[in-house]
């Protein structure tokens, strides 16, 4: 029962923590900017270094989508909306979902490692000690670069996945490339994309939120960077979770609100 | 420009590290701080330099509350500290020019050639400008020390901290690094605050000399008045004894 408590205590603590960190880096960006330049290097790091590994998940989403819609549609002699459906599915949920995740383990793990390297070799102080704002020079860059990477990514992650899906469909249905392609805009509507849009955004603050918040408040040596890092790992998988679980809920409440009104 | 503790405790969640610290450093002076390992030297210099926020007391800088000092003001006051890490904390990713431009990039409105002519500068003063283009990694433990010295001299700092900057080095850059300081200081007229477990360079380079044991600080004078002080636990130290005071309490 207290152990139940402790943990439930120290979940809280984690949030309220996260939160004022949030507030810390909001409350920079309106009030004390950082330079573009430090924005735009970190989306261009952030987004190269996740190019490759997206689109490869995103073809296999892609192409995982069709397989699985194939069997019913075929049921229901409906194969030609497959990249409609495959593609409003991988837009909703499954590619900022994967963004995340793909993400969290590369940018997520490098960002804590690389702030609680720089915070036990005393180089966040040495910013701090020659007149700098650690937050405004190193916490504002990465937090903005992983958000507007987010979009990027996801992007390149939604084409890939049509890729897939086509090349998945053509080889197991049969499906023609062009029908493929015809129908996604049918299917994907307004609600789809604003869906989609906002969980790719809510995925990216919580990421970007966690790991530079672990980085910057490691302590305790390698030891405590290697701690920063998977606690970073396990804390944004839970986090993302729960707030794709929040945004869906959120989602359906509003589009119930807005077909009874 | 002045530093001022008054009755100053810092506590890391339960542990206490520093207690009922009260000192006064004056313009212009070289104040050495020495102690065993493990006695809050370090918290000690953290503390002054507004890295570290006490529990308790207060911290003035040039007569001005350190603590109540707005967002904006307080990182002008930083503008005027500069530190030299124990492990001199360079930027690796930065080339050691550009560790140096750092600080005049961030806070200052120097073009960019202006920043170059006064990185070159500092990098002579300090005597590695051929190091200019290297990564810290690439230069040796003595040459980093010398890097983390200009660093810190860039914005001309009116206090500057050292934080034990002879450290791991042998006798004779140590010495270098000590005259080094000494010559700085005499040019440009600052105050200087350092840790060293050095005697002899402590008294080289000190116009005054604490203690910071058992989470106080005994306040010993001048170098001289250090050697004749009467405190065994100063004594103790000074000598190196493996007996005394400050060993008995851990059992040795």
């Amino acid at each position: 029962m207290m152990r139940g408590l402790r943990g439930f205590i120290q979940i809280i603590d984690e949030i309220g923590k996260a939160l004022l960190f949030l507030s810390e880096i909001i409350k920079t960006l309106l009030f004390r900017p950082c330079r573009k330049s430090l924005v735009f290097e970190q989306i261009w790091h952030v987004t190269v270094e996740s190019f490759a590994t997206t689109a490869m998940a995103g073809f296999f989403v892609g192409a995982i989508m069709a397989v699985q819609f194939t069997v019913q549609m075929k049921e229901f002699g409906a194969l030609g909306y497959l990249g409609g459906l495959a593609t409003s599915g991988t837009f909703r949920e499954v590619g900022p979902l994967l963004i995340a995740f793909m993400l969290s383990g590369k940018i997520g793990a490098f960002t804590s490692a690389e702030l609680g390297t720089m915070r036990v070799t005393e180089q966040i102080d040495a910013i701090r000690c020659l007149g700098a704002d650690p937050m405004q020079e190193i916490i504002l860059p990465r937090f903005l670069g992983i958000i507007v990477s987010s979009f990027f990514l996801l992007f390149l992650g939604l084409l890939m996945s049509v890729f897939g899906g086509m090349f998945l469909g053509y080889s197991l249905a049969g499906v023609n490339p062009e029908e493929y392609v015809r129908h996604i805009p049918t299917i994907i509507t307004a609600p789809s994309i604003a869906t989609g849009l906002v969980k790719c955004f809510t995925f990216a603050v919580v990421l970007a939120t966690i790991c530079t918040q672990k980085g910057f408040y490691a302590v305790g040596g390698a030891k405590g960077v290697g701690k920063a890092v998977v606690s970073t790992a396990v804390t944004t998988m839970i986090a993302i979770v729960v707030m794709d679980w929040l945004t869906s809920f959120l989602g359906e409440v509003f589009l119930q609100m807005a077909i009874g009104s | 420009m002045s530093l001022k503790l008054h009755e100053v405790e810092v506590a890391f969640d339960t542990q206490v590290i520093l207690k009922d610290i009260s000192l006064e450093v004056a313009r212009g002076e070289v104040f050495v701080l020495m102690g065993p390992s493990g006695h809050g030297k370090t918290t000690l210099l953290k503390t002054m330099a507004g890295l570290v926020t006490p529990r308790k007391g207060k911290v003035y800088i040039n007569e001005l509350d350190f603590a109540t000092l707005g967002g904006a003001e307080a990182f002008e006051v930083l503008k005027k500290l500069g530190m030299l890490f124990q492990k001199n904390a360079l930027f690796d990713s930065f080339t050691c020019g550009e560790n140096v431009a750092f600080p005049l990039r961030e806070t200052t409105d120097l073009s960019a050639s202006e920043i170059q002519s006064k990185v070159d500068l500092f990098l002579e003063a300090v005597g590695i400008s051929h190091a200019k283009h290297l990564f810290p990694d690439e230069i040796s433990g003595g040459m980093q020390k010398r890097l983390g010295i200009a660093r810190a001299l860039a914005l001309n700092p009116e206090i500057i901290f050292y934080d034990d900057p002879t450290a791991g080095l042998d006798p004779i850059t140590s010495r270098k690094i000590v005259d080094l300081i000494k010559d700085l200081q005499k040019k440009n007229g600052s105050t200087v605050i350092a840790i060293t477990n050095d005697v002899n360079r402590a008294y080289q380079m000190a116009t005054r000399i604490a203690l910071v044991v058992d989470q106080a600080i005994i306040i010993t004078g001048t170098p001289e008045q250090t050697k004749k002080h009467p405190d065994p636990r100063v004594q103790q130290f000074i000598r190196g004894d493996l007996k005394g005071p400050l060993t008995d309490n851990l059992g040795t």
